[in-house]
């Protein structure tokens, strides 16, 4: 009993972070190298033939015994009905053609286990692609017979199930990948990426640095202040956008309203149906929203410097302008780099806002790459494109924390 | 003199810029008391309704608003309830014990609050509706993905900031790394454990992407995505858009008055160095 208590207090930490790690690896790690493993794959959710990932052809065996039977019974009623000796002929040459057929397909290709899918080899899948070919073209020929059949339509139909048996891989390779670089929309929606993120980030963090250096300042009603700045970070993204779509509404909005009374969109209902106009909401609407957070970082920052370090440097002579640029933002540095990091990736991700306020429109003017990338996977159902281009964007995303990291250079983990 | 005007200066940017972030909310609640007639044409820019109304907040009730609300609560709380629990345990061991990978680990958390949210939903999607998860209230479980690592931050330093010596004079009397944990940090670390909790809450009722792929169904449906749902395809009832926002905006606007130094705290925590 003691020796367990020991055991426990030694392992302590591992069973502490077990929970963590479980959780880590089922909701983070596993989707992560799934959506890896369907970037390879040409993988189209409502499409039977690629509905899951092959990475080896297949053959329905239990279809094409159950399709076999019925084209056998379709002959015999054939058998029954036709009038000349010469077609029977040719329905028995079919019934021998269908038991060579059978015969090599029980030895050679189902397996042993006689189970319902069986893998298919390279030779197995042209075999069954021949066999298919043969099966078809000789029904074909029988029924252009002037003969009074029973049930064309129907055995034509079944017979074409020989088909369907055959599932092939769907493994792409690159191919993906390869469509992503081309692919004239993920182009468009990188670059509508990039600059949303880099006009309402900039925007962001100079408003930002300056509202935190005037509440820095502000003597009184400082936790008013700090309550209502938290309200537009506080509130859902979606909800934001929503009351965003009323004040940019082209016949009640009172922004759009404004906007055409000052002169910046000539009528007040072109301001989402312009690219630039929906441009420019959106960003309006993402700065007015995380403006006041970026805000607080910095005056959090701000007010762990110690006033003495201006008081000293004031005694040197140094002018407020020297303040700022020798004492306030060096030490803010780790604040800066932490809330610009955040920031950038929050908006190279964009989603919620876009999808609720233009829904990528006018026409595609307004689709970030996570919209796109939803739109690919949910619309289309196409997860293995989708797959391939999100997997850009994460390779994109290390890109931006990498060159933030060399750029400010600060140190991310550890001290 | 001078720093009288300087004063009256920031006084007058500072009342601005509050005016600039409270002012959609005034015109949106304002605009919910509004019949749809006042809504549209000449009268959609005044600011008081002629004929008050709340004829959207009762349409609300038909359109589920107040389910998806419940839905929304439900959630967040199992997640947050979870999630601290979790996040708790794993800080403790990263911040106060010795184990090998704790860097891996660490690297591990932070890499995953950043990696964009779309390249976990496909996969995510896929192993719901195979095992029929998907309009249910199983998304309380990849919730984890995205609230974990904040809470893990967040505690980190709270748990950091606990005086080792408490830990140091229990261990001389005996205790077990548990129950000094248990016993004697958990206590102490109560204010962290609160904001984590606050944090985690805000982050989970807020999403969006998951919720509108897993839970479709509008009986389902949290209230970030109802909401997104009033704007229809052809006709939008801005009555009722507005009078909805105000309705799911309530919640919020309580915990952030309620709550306001520990959603600092979280923010910041982390975020600066001290």
């Amino acid at each position: 009993m003691k020796s367990i208590f020991k055991f426990i207090d030694k392992k302590t930490a591992y069973i502490l972070i077990t929970p963590a790690v479980i959780f880590i690896l089922l909701f983070s790690i596993f989707p992560i190298l799934g959506s890896l493993r369907y970037a390879f794959f040409d993988f189209q959710l409502n499409d039977r033939a690629k509905s899951g990932l092959y990475m080896n052809s297949q053959y329905n065996m239990a279809l094409y015994n159950e399709t076999i039977e019925y084209i056998r019974y379709f002959l015999d009623i054939e058998e029954s009905v036709v009038q000349h000796d010469s077609t029977k002929h040719q329905i028995d040459d079919i019934r021998a053609l269908l038991d060579s057929h059978d015969q090599y397909v029980k030895k050679e290709i189902a397996g042993a286990d006689m189970g319902a899918i069986v893998r298919l080899d390279q030779e197995g899948l042209i075999y069954v692609n021949g066999m298919r070919d043969d099966i078809n073209s000789s029904l074909e020929r029988l029924y252009s017979l002037d003969e009074p059949f029973y049930s064309k339509e129907d055995t034509l139909a079944v017979a074409s199930e020989l088909d369907t048996a055959i599932i092939e891989s769907n493994f792409s390779g690159f191919d993906n990948f390869g469509r992503v670089l081309t692919d004239k929309r993920v182009g468009a929606t990188i670059t509508f990426t990039l600059v949303f993120t880099f006009i309402s980030v900039f925007l962001e963090l100079c408003l930002g640095m300056m509202l935190a250096l005037i509440m820095n300042k502000a003597l009184r009603g400082r936790g008013m202040i700090r309550t209502i700045s938290l309200i537009p970070w506080a509130i859902p993204t979606s909800v934001a956008a929503l009351m965003w779509s009323y004040l940019y509404d082209g016949s009640s909005g009172i922004v759009a309203h404004m906007f055409s009374v000052i002169g910046l969109i000539s009528e007040s209902t072109q301001l989402l149906l312009s690219s630039q106009g929906a441009l420019g909401a959106i960003i309006l609407a993402d700065v007015w929203k995380t403006t006041p957070y970026m805000a607080l970082l910095l005056l959090a920052g701000l007010q762990l410097i110690p006033n003495s370090l201006y008081e000293s440097s004031a005694l040197d002579g140094a002018s407020k302008l020297q303040q700022f640029r020798y004492v306030t933002l060096p030490l803010l540095k780790p604040s800066i780099f932490v809330a610009l990091l955040f920031r950038t990736l929050d908006a190279f991700r964009v989603f919620d806002l876009i999808y609720v306020l233009t829904g990528g429109g006018p026409g595609g003017a307004t689709e970030s790459i996570s919209i796109y990338a939803y739109k690919v996977m949910f619309a289309q159902t196409r997860f293995g494109y989708g797959s391939a281009i999100v997997l850009i964007m994460a390779v994109a995303v290390g890109i931006i924390t990498f060159a933030y990291i060399k750029l400010l250079n600060v140190k991310l983990v550890g001290e | 003199m001078n720093t009288k005007k300087t004063e009256k200066l920031l006084m007058t940017a500072i009342f601005l810029y509050l005016l600039i972030i409270v002012f959609p909310f005034i015109w949106v609640t304002l605009t919910s008391f509004k019949p749809e007639s006042e809504i549209w044409g000449s009268s959609a820019l005044k600011l008081f309704a002629d004929r008050p109304t709340m004829e959207h907040y009762e349409a609300l009730f038909k359109a589920q608003i107040f389910n998806s609300l419940k839905n929304s609560l439900i959630i967040s709380s199992i997640t947050t309830v979870y999630v601290t629990f979790i996040a708790a345990f794993c800080s403790y061991a990263i911040a106060r014990l010795q184990f090998r990978f704790k860097k891996i680990l660490l690297a591990v958390i932070l890499a995953t609050s950043m990696f964009p949210q779309m390249i976990v939903v496909g996969p995510i999607y896929r192993v719901f509706v195979n095992l029929g998860w998907t309009n249910s209230y199983y998304i309380t479980l990849p919730y984890s993905m995205i609230t974990l690592p904040v809470a893990i931050f967040i505690l980190i330093t709270h748990f950091s900031k606990v005086p080792k010596e408490m830990e140091e004079s229990a261990t001389i009397d005996g205790a077990s790394k548990l129950t000094v944990f248990f016993k004697i940090i958990l206590p102490l670390a109560l204010p962290g454990i609160f904001t984590a909790a606050i944090m985690t809450f805000i982050g989970v009722w807020n999403e969006f992407l998951l919720s509108l792929t897993l839970n479709s169904d509008a009986y389902y449906r949290t209230a970030t995505v109802a909401i997104s749902f009033l704007r229809g395809q052809f006709q939008i009832f801005w009555g009722q858009v507005t009078a909805a926002t105000v309705v799911v905006t309530i919640p919020t606007l309580i915990i952030v008055i309620l709550f306001q130094k520990q959603i600092i705290s979280g923010l910041t925590s982390g975020a600066v160095k001290e």
